[in-house]
């Protein structure tokens, strides 16, 4: 025996304990936590490496707009969608819906393969068999004469209306209808006479004064995601920011964003910008519109002195086109158009949009009778049709109706034949970004149901087989069709997708002329009643993705669910509270839904979001399991969520031919009973905590803080961030004394050859970019694998409450990062315009003597030596004390398995489950888990570094966070090197770190809102 | 038997809470009498089995309840962030408490020679160590991972992986654990004379054997007796400073965390005082009721009572006064989360529990000041049920409000406990009072030993010394 053996320090004995203790543990630990499948390749697919992802660029087909987005795939499934640095629009910035497209991709509830309903049941159906039904149907059609066949898309730019109109066309049909329910018709008829562009690009960081009238271009108005960089660019400007005042009944997430709140009556916005363009007089604005003549004539004598100035118009009113018109006018007056209003780059995805009036027009022939067929891609007329249109009825008299819809909506429950489309990320297409710029969409993977098939393609199969239109289609592929039509062919196809943008422009279709408005809005009741379209469901669309519907409003912070706003005052007059019951009653119809008491609307004043209350014609009830069961109603997730308000609209068309979804009356009455509210807001106020400060314009330099709880640590701000900053859980290795010499501090030591201590991950959020809009939370959802809690079947199961949002409502969503929005000013039940509003992204601080650490009786939390406090899921026992002794409360806890797919809470059903971040644990229940500042992304760049034996570069990457955020408000990196951006920013003048005073020394830094108070009135700060 | 109640004290002379001959048990009469009269207690009745098999029924329900938790997770309780802790740690801090007065009867008033101990205290160390059972398993219970316990425990393994010593938690297992070792070992020690009193009264072959096991051989000599009295003087001694620092240690997991409400010197005294109290008064629950079906009115005599009450009164004052004191801190400390912590926890969501402290702990036990509601043996056990709620609600109002109203007012919360939670609770007074039951038809309930140690000794030669 050699000394060797005796040096190793383990004796037989030591050896056979240690391995009876370790068999014990693997065979326990063998019970709870099930095998997990490697990657099933045996061989592997060209391009593809096991644990390595590619990217594709594509474009995103979640709304009109059409921003530029990069794909990350994984072993050839698509995980995470980014926004493209490259593209006009996005600018490598993304909002929530685009981020969700993937569980559009993944939604369990799409349809497998095509189906037909016969004898009202619906049976699955060959391709072949289904492609010569519908070829004999179109045959017997055009012998009958098919001009009265309707095609309805989901309106998209780029060349696949031309296609479809082409191919339309070779049938003897006229040209499709291009819906597209969000977009405000009276804008983009009011742009197009004005600037000659249907969406202009606003520029608003080059505005001196910027008046919104009742357009949330923050979100929902427009193309949300470049407008949010635009507005943040100009917020960023500090104290030479433009001020900005809203003007609205209601305060939208843009109002909220604003300065100045006037809150007009609904419709008489058109008096204010008369009045405002000289053109009206002082009295009667005030007097139609309910706002002082003071406030008004200070806004005017602003106006006139700010050069330039934006003014946006977005109302939904009956004179929205006159309203739309009146404020183009008086921007082209202020000479903005040039400056502020950029027609060179405009939006093109919203050129070519049809009217509703059109619409209205096609069910009107539809209930006659004299539509042969019908086809839907993409719209859900049922669900998005107001009540009073009666739909349904008028539909059921087209003989044969066919949908090529993706998900089991409303309209294709009523069709008779579904064809499933691909999903946009598996399929090809282009998009028109700018008038000079072109989007390509290309498919990131094979599609997920191998039995559905792209649109195009289909229609492409269908023109094969009918000898009239066969030499039209030579190639089989919709593909060959557009590098055909491509300039340059396939070559410079290939250079485009490999950007996913490309010069030049697409051409727009032509858009049928305005016809007659119908005025005859609901006179019934009391009260202004105002819809508009969720900012995060959109139209309804985004209902059955999870991911959107855990999304929180971002102005009323109430998910899972439809609420009536109103003012605490209307609430108390009406004696409601928060979550008790009101019904809402036009003459269309009434809906019923949780009142909700909100600052931001005028007393007189009621407002719902759409999007919500999806339903099946057949009645289905909650998710029951079935999954070979077709999810009617829009999907599991959708259905039985909330209320459509569509059901209490009356359809109104504005003088541009767009639906009126403002200044109907409805009356309000309360019911006496009460629902769960599931919402994620605990108090909207400070209570003088300091949690979002703001300082106001003008005192940024002179280092005036507001007041706040006064607390022991300096304010200075701590010079370098290093790690540990402080005596910590591991005590002070980082900061080795002389006493440690000669110690072995392992990763602790800043002279290790590792080089962690080295570094002190942190993080700034500028509170004068953040507006609120919560892509963050839809970022770190996807790319940490956050389960959705909210799904009405993911409680308890004996004796538990089964609704939509319960858990939420019980606070257990898992939003790593959450929006937190706080009111300054006005009181909690007297009106007031006057009060300000503070969006505070709030994710663990890091903190560099975390409260959190010490506790865990296990060591499941600790602090890593680059700064990181890390929570290790498999040694978490669950006692939760960590999110107990953390101030921020940012510690989520897994109270159900989540993560578990053999349970019925589990959060990602097949194939959900694709879209999993193969970098990120799924966490079991029973463990606590919270931000890690995207551990993965830093240690994939730092093992990227090593293996190319270099230097990491200063803001080689970030975080998901930060790479969604559209208003470019987060940014991560090393503060301690400070040729990271981050460190340059955390030493602004309007950084300061959240309860300071508590000396946990956080790696997250805010920077102090900067508030732009009236020039006429005192400021709230 | 029932009309046998210590007299009132007459005069001056006589202190009725100093064992003598004359007036500590005037009807006992010999040894002889200790041994039947205990021993008879010990034969099971209808009405003990009734009890028994409420109890066992009680425990079930926790039983399964706690299966159906441990299935589907910790979100079946009422849990409702940033409320992470509720019922589960609120009844373990109960049950913690609840065992101290036990201790503080048994060894803390033994090194004092209160004579007032001699008849409670076998009742109230037996109930010592079966709360701290009960309590035991709440830590285990309230984990999201309750199979993974054993990692709080520092053993060695393989991945050289310990406790983070730093974190309370771990100070609990150890004092739990300590605290459970040092209050079995007491109990068994300080009953070795009655096991073998049992021993030999016993006719049934196997049960008189298993007493023989358990009293060690003892018969009783003089060298016998002065080991055991030397020993447990030991326990005693060992016993005492654990009264002090279990619940000091228990304090700290509030005390060591940032929140509001929790991060207060005032913690250890303040919980060291609430457990006292709240022991005091689940011995009331349990002898009260005890000496009447026991019939035990003349060992465990009204002035016994009265004695503890005057305890218990103290201890109430204790407490109201650290009550009052946490107002004043927060008051003087300028600390506006503090502040505004307090005002919600008296005035605001919680008032209710709040009040429900207050009026239980501090102004109901004012009435101990007549001496005549001190000798209400009713008036004593309606009151201690009192207590008993209302130090539940001390411990509900530590935990819940601090948790939801803390720094962040973003993240206050609510917190409603669900099915879930009333069934794990009812199961642990299942299991606590199964033991107890098990443990009166078992064992005397009084100490044998003891009692007959105090008899004059007139009463040991007249009939020539009894048994023993």
């Amino acid at each position: 025996m050699s000394n060797d053996t005796k040096a190793s320090g383990v004796k037989r004995r030591d050896f056979l304990k240690i391995l009876g203790a370790g068999t014990a543990a693997v065979s326990a630990a063998a019970c709870s936590e099930p095998t997990g499948k490697l990657i099933p390749y045996l061989v592997s697919p060209d391009q593809t490496v096991p644990g390595v992802s590619t990217y594709y660029a594509s474009t995103c087909r979640e709304c009109a707009a059409g921003c530029g987005i990069i794909v990350e795939t994984r072993d050839g499934r698509a995980i995470k969608i980014e926004g493209n640095p490259e593209h006009p629009l996005s600018r490598g910035a993304l909002c929530a819906r685009g981020q969700s497209a993937l569980q559009g991709l993944y939604n369990p509830d799409r349809f497998q393969g095509p189906m037909i309903k016969q004898a009202g049941e619906w049976k699955p159906i060959t391709w072949d068999d289904a492609l010569s039904i519908v070829g004999q149907k179109l045959g017997e059609v055009r012998a009958k004469g098919a001009a009265g066949a309707v095609f309805i898309n989901q309106h998209e730019s780029g060349s696949f209306p031309a296609f479809l109109d082409a191919w339309l066309g070779g049938f003897g049909m006229r040209p499709h209808l291009s819906v597209d329910f969000e977009a405000d018709q009276a804008a983009i008829e009011a742009h197009r006479r004005s600037y000659g562009v249907a969406w202009p690009r606003f520029d608003f960081a080059q505005a001196k004064l910027i008046v919104s009238i009742g357009a949330d271009f923050l979100d929902g108005w427009g193309a949300s995601v470049p407008q949010q960089l635009d507005f943040a660019d100009a917020r960023a400007k500090g104290e030479e920011a433009p001020r900005v005042v809203y003007v609205g009944a209601r305060r939208s997430l843009t109002g909220l964003n604003a300065d100045q709140w006037i809150p007009a009556i609904p419709g008489s916005e058109l008096a204010i910008v008369n009045f405002l363009a000289g053109k009206g007089d002082v009295g009667a604005a005030a007097q139609q519109s309910g706002v002082t003549a003071n406030v008004l004539s200070a806004l005017k004598a602003e106006l006139d002195a700010a050069r330039p100035a934006l003014v946006v118009a977005g109302t939904r009113g009956a004179n929205a086109l006159d309203v739309g018109l009146a404020a183009a006018q008086l921007n082209v007056s202020l000479g903005a158009v040039g400056t502020t209003v950029k027609t060179a780059d405009a939006v093109a995805g919203f050129e070519g949009i049809s009217r509703h009036t059109e619409l209205l027009e096609a069910v009107t022939r539809m209930a006659s009778g004299s539509v042969p067929i019908a086809f839907v891609r993409g719209v859900n007329l049922a669900y998005t049709l107001p009540a009073s249109q009666k739909f349904a009825d008028a539909f059921a008299r087209v003989p044969f109706k066919v949908s090529f819809s993706s998900y089991p909506d409303e309209t294709t429950e009523l069709c008779d034949m579904v064809l499933p489309d691909l999903h946009s990320l598996e399929s090809w297409g282009d998009a028109a970004a700018t008038p000079s710029v072109m989007s390509v969409q290309q498919p990131t993977m094979d599609p997920v149901f191998a039995h559905t098939r792209a649109t195009a393609d289909v229609l492409i199969a269908l023109g094969q087989k009918d000898a009239a239109n066969a030499a039209r289609y030579p190639n089989a592929e919709y593909r060959s069709w557009l590098i055909g039509r491509f300039a340059g062919g396939q070559s410079a196809m290939s250079t485009a997708l490999a950007k996913g943008i490309s010069a030049g422009s697409i051409a727009a279709r032509a858009v049928a002329g305005v016809g007659a408005a119908s005025a005859s809005v609901s006179q019934q009741g009391d009260y202004h009643f105002i819809v508009y379209p969720s900012p995060v469901l959109g139209d309804g669309r985004g209902a059955n993705k999870p991911w959107l519907q855990e999304l929180p409003d971002p102005v009323t912070k109430i998910a899972w669910s439809s609420w009536v706003e109103m003012h605490p005052e209307t609430a108390a007059k009406l004696g409601v509270d928060r979550g008790d019951i009101v019904e809402v009653k036009t003459s269309a119809g009434a809906v019923r839904a949780i009142a909700i008491p909100y600052l931001g609307i005028r007393p007189d004043t009621i407002a719902m979001a759409l999007g919500q209350g999806h339903k099946s014609a057949a009645g289905m009830k909650v998710f029951e399991f079935k999954d070979t069961e077709v999810q009617w109603g829009y999907g599991r997730y959708a259905r039985g969520v909330g209320v459509n308000p569509f059901d209490a609209v009356t359809t109104t068309t504005d003088a541009a031919g767009g639906f009126v979804w403002e200044g109907m009356k409805a009356s309000l009455t309360k019911t006496g009973d009460h629902d769960i509210v599931p919402s994620t807001e605990g108090s909207a106020r400070q209570h003088g905590r300091g949690i979002a400060q703001a300082i106001v314009a003008g005192q940024v330099e002179k280092e005036e803080h507001e007041e706040h709880i006064p607390g022991d640590a300096s304010h200075a701000f701590l010079p370098g961030l290093r790690s540990p900053v402080a005596a910590d859980a591991q005590g002070e290795l980082g900061a080795p004394t002389a006493k440690d010499h000669g110690k072995d501090l392992g990763l602790y030591d800043p002279a290790d050859i590792r080089g962690m201590a080295k570094r002190r991950w942190a993080m700034t959020i500028d509170l004068a970019r953040c507006t609120g809009c919560s892509a963050c939370v839809t970022a770190c959802y996807a790319e940490n694998n956050i389960p959705t809690v909210g799904a009405a079947w993911q409680n308890a199961t004996v004796y538990a409450v089964q609704k939509p949002g319960f858990n939420m409502s019980r606070g257990r969503e898992m939003n790593w990062i959450r929006l937190e929005r706080y009111y300054e000013g006005a009181n909690d039940s007297e009106f007031t315009p006057d009060f300000e509003a503070r969006f505070v992204p709030m994710l663990c601080q890091h903190c560099g003597n975390a409260p959190c650490e010490p506790v865990c009786p296990v060591y499941a939390t600790y602090h890593a030596p680059d700064g990181l406090n890390v929570q290790v899921y498999n040694r978490c026992v669950g006692t939760r004390y960590c999110s107990n002794a953390c101030p921020y409360k940012v510690r989520y806890f897994n109270w159900f398995g989540y993560g578990e797919e053999d349970r019925k809470q589990y959060a990602f059903p097949e194939p959900m489950n694709w879209q999993l971040n193969p970098d990120v644990t799924v966490r079991g229940k029973g463990v606590m888990e919270k931000c890690t500042f995207c551990v993965q992304r830093i240690r994939e760049a730092e093992n990227r570094v090593a293996l190319e034996h270099r230097e990491m570069e200063p803001d080689e990457f970030t975080v998901a966070c930060a790479a969604a955020c559209p208003s470019r408000a987060i940014v991560f990196g090393d503060a301690a090197d400070p040729r990271w951006t981050v460190a340059q920013l955390a030493a602004d003048k309007r950084a300061y770190h959240v309860f300071e005073e508590l000396n946990t020394y956080t790696a997250v830094v805010y920077l102090k809102k900067v508030i732009h108070p009236s020039p006429a009135a005192p400021a709230h700060a | 038997m029932a009309s046998a109640a210590a007299p009132r004290p007459t005069g001056p002379g006589e202190r009725p809470n100093v064992p003598s001959a004359n007036n500590r048990f005037p009807a006992v009469r010999d040894y002889e009498q200790v041994d039947r009269e205990v021993i008879e207690t010990l034969q099971p009745s209808f009405g003990w089995f009734a009890a028994l098999a409420t109890a066992i029924f009680c425990l079930l329900i926790g039983i399964s309840t706690w299966i159906y938790q441990i299935h589907e997770g910790l979100g079946a309780a009422g849990y409702q962030p940033p409320v992470m802790w509720g019922v589960y740690i609120i009844t373990f801090v109960f049950w913690v408490g609840i065992g101290h007065a036990g201790t503080l009867i048994s060894a803390i008033l033994y090194l004092f020679r209160a004579g007032f101990r001699t008849s409670i205290y076998r009742v109230s160390e037996a109930m010592t160590v079966f709360a701290v059972m009960t309590a035991g398993l709440f830590p285990i219970i309230h984990i999201g991972r309750p199979w993974k316990f054993f990692w709080l425990i520092p053993y060695p393994n393989w991945r050289l992986l310990w406790p983070q010593f730093k974190s309370p938690l771990v100070w609990d297992v150890f004092a739990i654990l300590t605290y459970f070792t040092i209050s079995s070992t007491f109990l068994y020690v300080g009953l070795i004379p009655d096991l073998a009193v049992l021993r030999d009264k016993e006719t049934n072959p196997i049960r008189k054997r298993i007493f023989a096991m358990l009293s060690l051989g003892w018969r009783n000599s003089d060298r016998e007796w002065r080991h055991f009295m030397r020993a447990y003087l030991f326990m005693a001694a060992l016993a005492t400073p654990l009264v002090l620092s279990v619940h000091s240690v228990v304090s700290f997991d509030f005390a060591m965390a940032l929140t509001p409400g929790w991060h207060a010197t005032i913690f250890p005294p303040y919980f060291v005082a609430g457990a006292i109290f709240s022991g005091i008064g689940m011995v009331f629950t349990i002898v009260i009721p005890l000496r009447r079906f026991f019939r035990l009115q003349h060992y465990i005599t009204l002035n016994d009572l009265d004695a503890a009450a005057k305890l218990c009164l103290f201890t109430s004052m204790v407490v109201g006064l650290a009550y009052l004191t946490e107002f004043q801190i927060a008051w003087m400390s300028g600390n506006k989360v503090e502040q505004d912590y307090f005002w919600n926890r008296v005035f605001g969501q919680w008032a209710w529990a709040a009040w429900i402290m207050l009026i239980c702990n501090m102004v109901l036990p004012i009435s101990l000041f007549s001496q005549r509601l001190r000798r209400n043996t009713t008036w004593l056990f309606i009151l201690s049920i009192f207590i008993n709620i209302g130090m539940w609600f001390e411990r509900f109002v530590i935990v819940v409000p601090s948790l939801s109203h803390e720094f962040e007012p973003w993240q206050w919360g609510s917190y409603r406990p669900t099915w879930v939670d009333y069934g794990i609770l009812l199961g642990s007074f299942g299991w606590f009072f199964m033991w107890f039951l098990l443990f009166i038809k078992q064992l005397p309930v009084v100490a044998i030993a003891e009692i007959k140690e105090i008899l004059a000794p007139r009463m040991r030669s007249q009939h020539g010394g009894g048994s023993h």
